[in-house]
C-alpha cells in the first residue's frame, strides 16, 4: 500500500470524481481523475470514404499493442455512442493515436466522425482488448485485411517498420475499389523499403484496374502458410470467417477479429443466446420473452421490483445485441448502461451485465 | 374522510384512461435527447457551483456575518437541487438514456447521509409502485407520524406535531435510516446480525457525509472552524426542512387518499395510474418552484411517469389535467402556503383520535363476473 493510498478515501468524500473532473473539465475538458479522455488534434481525408484522426489520450491511457483495438466513445447530440476502432500509433508516440473511420452507410457515428469531429473535440476511451498482436505468435505472418479490417494491419506495420521490419509480413488487402483504399500510399512505400513486407492489393469491384480479383479463396493462401506461418484476419464477420475455415485447411495457425454487422432480428420464440458477462454464464432463451421471466424460468433471481417498467431496479447494462421494448415494439441495437430487464425481450444474442 | 372528489371509473373507462396517458408518455419519449442532456448538464453546473460560493461564502462568514448567512443559505440550495432536480430524478433513471455513467440512475450518489441503493428500494420500487397502500407505502407517515384516519391511533401520536418538527430538521437521517427498518429490529424480527450487516453501507456513507461537512471544510478554516461547521449544519437543516415540506405536500394534502391492499390485486394499468392521481398533490409557483421542488410540484406528472425527466413534467401537465377533468378524476393542486397547511393540519388533526367518516367508498368495481 503506497504511502498516500489510505489517503483516497478521504479525498473521494470530500471531492468525488465526478466533482472533480467537472472542476478541472473546466480548465481542460480532456482531464479527469479516471476516465481516458482524448482530445482530437488533426484529421485528413485517406480514402474516397474515410478519414484519419489523429487522438492524443490524457494520463489516464494504459496503452495499447499494435493490432488491438479500443472503445471509442463519442457525444452526439447529448447522446453518448461507443464504437470499436483499432488504432495505430504516429511516429512510434504512444502519446499520438490515429484511428481510420470508415463511413458506413446511414452509420451515426462513422458519419459524425467523419463530417463533425473537429479539432479539439473530446472523446472517450476504453482500455484496449484483443489477442491479435504480432506479440501473440512468433515467426511469418500472412495478414488479410477487408475493408477497415486494415487497420489493425497499419498498425502492426507501422510499429515494426520502426524496428526495421525483423518479422515476414505478407499483406493482403481487399477493397471494392481502388478509391476505397486507405493508407495505400504509406503501405506501398513500407513495402518497397522493407524486403519483409510484401503488399498485395486485391480489388473486387473495378474490373478495369489491374488489381482486379477475386474475393478470398484458397488459392490466395496457397504457398504462404509454410514455414510456420500464422494466419490473422480482420474484416467483416463473413470474410474473418473463411479465413478461419482456409487457414485451418493449410494447418497454419489462426488469429482473427471480425467486426459483425447487425444481424436479422430474431423471430418470437427462436432461441437465442444471452451472456452474462459478469457471472461468465451463457443461457439460451426465447425471442421476444420479456429477459426477467426468461431468466427466471432457468433458476436465476435477477434484481427485480415492481415488473412494470416504473422502478428501475431491474435494470442492468447491455453491452451487445438487439433489445426491444414490450410496451412499445421498439428495438434497440446500441449497448445500454440500464436496460430494463421486465419489460425488454432478445432479439438477437445479448450480452448483459449481470 | 374517505368521500373521493374522484369518480368511479369502469373498467371499461379505467382502459381508454391509461390509453390516453400512455399516449402523453409517448409523446414524451419521442422527443427525449439533447435539450433533456443540456438541461440536466446545467442542473449539474448549478448545484456545483452554488455548492462552491456557499461554502466560498461562509469561509468569509469568519470575517462578515452576512457572508456567513448568504453562504449557508446558497450552499443550502446547492444540496436542495442535488438531492431533488438533479439526484431524485437521475436515480429514477430518468436520464439513463443518455448513456453517461456519470448521471446513470444505478450508480448516481447524492449528498445526503442516506444512500443511493437504500433509496432506490424504498423509493424507487416500494413507493412508487404501492403509493399510498396502507402497510405497504412505508412513506405514509414512516413510521412515525399518522397522517390518515384510517391509521389506527395510538397514545404515542399525541406527540407527533413534536417528532414532525425534529423529522423535519433532521429529514436526511430519517431517509437514510427508513429502509433499515428499526422497528423490525426493535420487536425482534430481525436479528443485529442482519442489521449489523445492513448497517454496513449507511454507516460509510454517514461517515463520509459528516467527515466532509463536520471535519474537512471547517478544520480547513482553522480557529474558526466552528462558523464553518454552523454554516453547513444550516445548509443542511434548510435542505431537510425544504425537502420534508415538499414531499409531504405530495401526499398528505387534505384529499390526498390512501387505499387498502386489496386494491393490488390484479391491478390494471388503468387503475394504477388512477391511484397514483388520487395519491398525489400538485404545488403551483411558477417556474421557480418547479426548480427548487425538483419539479415535484408536479407529483401527479411525477406518479404517473416517474422515468421522464421531471422538467417535461408541467408541459405535460396541460394535457393530464385535460384528461382528468374529462374522465371526473379530482386534480388536487394549490399553492405551497395552502397544502402546506393542510399537511400541518392533517399533524395536527390526526395526533388525536379520529375515525373514517362517511361510508367507505369502495375504490375499486368489482371484478366483472
Amino acid at each position: 500500500m503506497s504511502a498516500t493510498a489510505w489517503l483516497q478515501p478521504l479525498v473521494d468524500a470530500v471531492l468525488p470524481p465526478d466533482v472533480h473532473d467537472f472542476w478541472a473539465g473546466r480548465i481542460n475538458p480532456a482531464w479527469s481523475r479516471t476516465r481516458v479522455l482524448a482530445r482530437v488534434a488533426a484529421r485528413r481525408t485517406i480514402s474516397c470514404d474515410a478519414v484519419a484522426l489523429e487522438l492524443v489520450p490524457n494520463r489516464n491511457h494504459r496503452g495499447l499493442l499494435p493490432g488491438q483495438h479500443l472503445n471509442v466513445t463519442v457525444e452526439i447530440g447529448g447522446i453518448r455512442h461507443v464504437r470499436s476502432y483499432s488504432p495505430s500509433l504516429l511516429a512510434g508516440d504512444p502519446r499520438r493515436l490515429e484511428i481510420t473511420v470508415k463511413r458506413v452507410e446511414g452509420g451515426l457515428v462513422s458519419n459524425w466522425l467523419c463530417d463533425g469531429a473537429a479539432i479539439g473535440d473530446v472523446v472517450e476511451l476504453g482500455g484496449a482488448y484483443g489477442d491479435m498482436t504480432t506479440d501473440a505468435v512468433s515467426g511469418p505472418l500472412v495478414c488479410l485485411a477487408a475493408g477497415s479490417g486494415i487497420t489493425p494491419f497499419l498498425a502492426m506495420a507501422r510499429a515494426q517498420a520502426l524496428v526495421g521490419m525483423p518479422r515476414v509480413l505478407t499483406l493482403l488487402y481487399w477493397a471494392g475499389r481502388r478509391d476505397e483504399l486507405c493508407h495505400i500510399d504509406e503501405l506501398q512505400a513500407l513495402a518497397a523499403r522493407f524486403p519483409n513486407f510484401c503488399l498485395r492489393v486485391v480489388l473486387t469491384r473495378d474490373s478495369a484496374d489491374a488489381d482486379q480479383g477475386e474475393r478470398l479463396q484458397a488459392a490466395h493462401l496457397a504457398g504462404l502458410a509454410e514455414a510456420g506461418a500464422t494466419v490473422l484476419a480482420c474484416g467483416p464477420a463473413g470474410f474473418v470467417a473463411t479465413a478461419r475455415e482456409l487457414a485451418a485447411a493449410t494447418g497454419a495457425g489462426f488469429l482473427g477479429e471480425a467486426f459483425s454487422l447487425p444481424e436479422a432480428d430474431a423471430v418470437s420464440g427462436a432461441p437465442v443466446r444471452v451472456t452474462l458477462a459478469r457471472s461468465r454464464r451463457e443461457l439460451v432463451v426465447p425471442a421476444g420473452q420479456t429477459l426477467l421471466t426468461a431468466l427466471e424460468a432457468q433458476g436465476l433471481k435477477p434484481a427485480s421490483g415492481c415488473r412494470m417498467g416504473i422502478c428501475n431496479t431491474c435494470a442492468c447494462g447491455k453491452l451487445e445485441g438487439t433489445s426491444e421494448d414490450a410496451r412499445t415494439g421498439e428495438r434497440q441495437h446500441e449497448p445500454s448502461l440500464a436496460l430494463r430487464i421486465c419489460i425488454s425481450s432478445a432479439r438477437s444474442d445479448l450480452v448483459l451485465d449481470l | 374522510m374517505s368521500t373521493s372528489l374522484s369518480r368511479k371509473l369502469s373498467p371499461a373507462e379505467l382502459e381508454r384512461f391509461a390509453a390516453e396517458l400512455d399516449a402523453v408518455r409517448a409523446k414524451a419519449v419521442a422527443d427525449l435527447g439533447e435539450k433533456d442532456a443540456r438541461y440536466i448538464r446545467r442542473i449539474v453546473a448549478a448545484v456545483r457551483w452554488t455548492g462552491f460560493g456557499g461554502r466560498a461564502l461562509i469561509y468569509l462568514g469568519i470575517l462578515f456575518p452576512w457572508a456567513w448567512l448568504a453562504g449557508a443559505l446558497m450552499l443550502g440550495l446547492s444540496k436542495i437541487l442535488d438531492n431533488m432536480e438533479l439526484g431524485h430524478n437521475v436515480i429514477h433513471g430518468q436520464y439513463d438514456f443518455l448513456g453517461d455513467p456519470a448521471l446513470n440512475g444505478k450508480t448516481f450518489e447524492w449528498d445526503i447521509v442516506g444512500t443511493s441503493d437504500n433509496w432506490r428500494q424504498t423509493h424507487n420500487y416500494m413507493h412508487h409502485t404501492y403509493t399510498n397502500i396502507k402497510g405497504v407505502d412505508d412513506d405514509v407517515g414512516y413510521g412515525v407520524l399518522r397522517l390518515f384516519p384510517e391509521q389506527r391511533w395510538k397514545p404515542h401520536y399525541l406527540l407527533q406535531p413534536f417528532y414532525a418538527v425534529i423529522f423535519a430538521l433532521l429529514f436526511q437521517w430519517g431517509v437514510a435510516i427508513q429502509e433499515l427498518r428499526l422497528g423490525q429490529l426493535f420487536n425482534g424480527r430481525k436479528s443485529w446480525a442482519t442489521f449489523r450487516e445492513e448497517f454496513a453501507p449507511v454507516g460509510r456513507k454517514m461517515r463520509s457525509q459528516v467527515f466532509k461537512d463536520y471535519v474537512v471544510f471547517p478544520l480547513l478554516a482553522g480557529p474558526f472552524f466552528l462558523t464553518v461547521a454552523a454554516g453547513n449544519l444550516l445548509a443542511n437543516g434548510i435542505r431537510n426542512v425544504w425537502t420534508f415540506s415538499i414531499i409531504f405536500c405530495g401526499h398528505f394534502t387534505r384529499d390526498a387518499e390512501i387505499f387498502p391492499k386489496s386494491v393490488l390485486k390484479d391491478e390494471t394499468r388503468g387503475h394504477w395510474y388512477y391511484r397514483q392521481i388520487r395519491g398525489s398533490s400538485n404545488l403551483t409557483g411558477g417556474r421557480l418552484m418547479n426548480l427548487l421542488s425538483g419539479n415535484l410540484s408536479h407529483q401527479i406528472e411525477h406518479h404517473l411517469y416517474p422515468d421522464i425527466p421531471a422538467w417535461r413534467y408541467a408541459g405535460m401537465a396541460v394535457e393530464v389535467r385535460e384528461i382528468c377533468q374529462r374522465y371526473g378524476v379530482h386534480y388536487n393542486t394549490g399553492s405551497f402556503w395552502s397544502q402546506a397547511w393542510q399537511v400541518t393540519w392533517r399533524i395536527l388533526r390526526h395526533a388525536f383520535p379520529s375515525r373514517v367518516t362517511g361510508s367507505p367508498v369502495a375504490v375499486r368495481e368489482p371484478a366483472a363476473a
